[in-house]
């Protein structure tokens, strides 16, 4: 029953973040709400057993993802009067509910038709670090040094983008 | 219970997708994004113990490693245009003409 009050608190603290994130009109107040749900997700992935998910949503998500967002919203020292003036805000809200509620209770009622199951902790190493590195680089190598080359392509071209000093003519 | 970790992903995601279609702050509507990749990824991450099989954690991995990519691309970007135009709104980015 601990796993349930857990998965629950959780739940609402991740949701609570989301909302303010969506919410808070600064980019850094919302920054650190979704920093808020991002913690919260690991614990959710702990109570699945994915212990090196838990570890690398600390450490990849919250921690460097995260940072770096907030490095940039820092760095580019917005001050109140750049915000923008969001007066249809609301209204839209309103207009996206409308047109996601119908879709969000499309997937409820698919997911309500997968099998149940529990989530006891499982034993037989389900994934810890050694399981899931045989899964990665025995099924899934290709994947890996695509993802890779994905990330070397994405460095250099923030470097090329970010690093110019004037634009060309 | 595992329907409770997919229903809880279900309403991140359309969180997420609320986030986009009614922010106009850049930053909001990028961070929406990833709130979007964190719902698949809770999602990849149950069904994998609903089944008892990793390929759902390797998978989680990738969508991580994908997000690392947008993020550095993403805020290259917007630091470009906040550059150009001194503004974080998506309505002064619609017109990306350089």
């Amino acid at each position: 029953m601990l796993s349930q009050w857990l998965f629950y608190a959780f739940a609402t603290v991740s949701v609570l973040g989301a909302l303010g994130l969506i919410l808070s009109r600064h980019p850094m107040n919302g920054a650190l709400w979704f920093v808020v749900t991002l913690v919260s997700l690991a614990g959710l992935y702990s109570l699945l057993s994915a212990s090196l998910l838990f570890a690398l949503q600390l450490i990849v998500y919250a921690g460097a993802i995260m940072s770096l967002i907030i490095f940039i919203i820092m760095f580019l020292n917005i001050q109140p009067a750049d915000i923008p003036d969001e007066k249809g805000k609301w209204a839209y809200l309103l207009g996206g509910c409308l047109a996601v509620i119908p879709i969000g209770l499309l997937l409820l009622k698919i997911v309500s038709s997968l099998p149940e199951g529990d989530v006891d902790i499982v034993g037989n190493g389900f994934g810890q670090v050694k399981s899931v590195g045989l899964v990665l680089f025995r099924d899934w190598l290709l994947p890996f040094e695509i993802v890779s080359i994905l990330l070397l392509v994405a460095l250099v071209g923030a470097v090329v983008l970010a690093g110019k000093k004037e634009m060309t003519q | 219970m595992i329907h409770d970790y997919l229903s809880l992903s279900i309403l991140l995601f359309c969180l997420g997708i609320l986030g986009v279609i009614s922010r106009r702050n850049v930053f909001t509507v990028f961070m929406s994004v990833e709130l979007m990749l964190n719902a698949a990824n809770l999602a990849f991450i149950a069904l994998a113990r609903l089944h008892e099989n990793m390929d759902g954690h390797v998978l989680a991995m990738l969508v991580m490693a994908v997000a690392a990519a947008e993020a550095a691309l993403a805020l290259a970007v917007v630091i470009l245009l906040h550059k150009h135009t001194g503004k974080v709104d998506t309505n002064v980015f619609s017109l990306l003409k350089g």
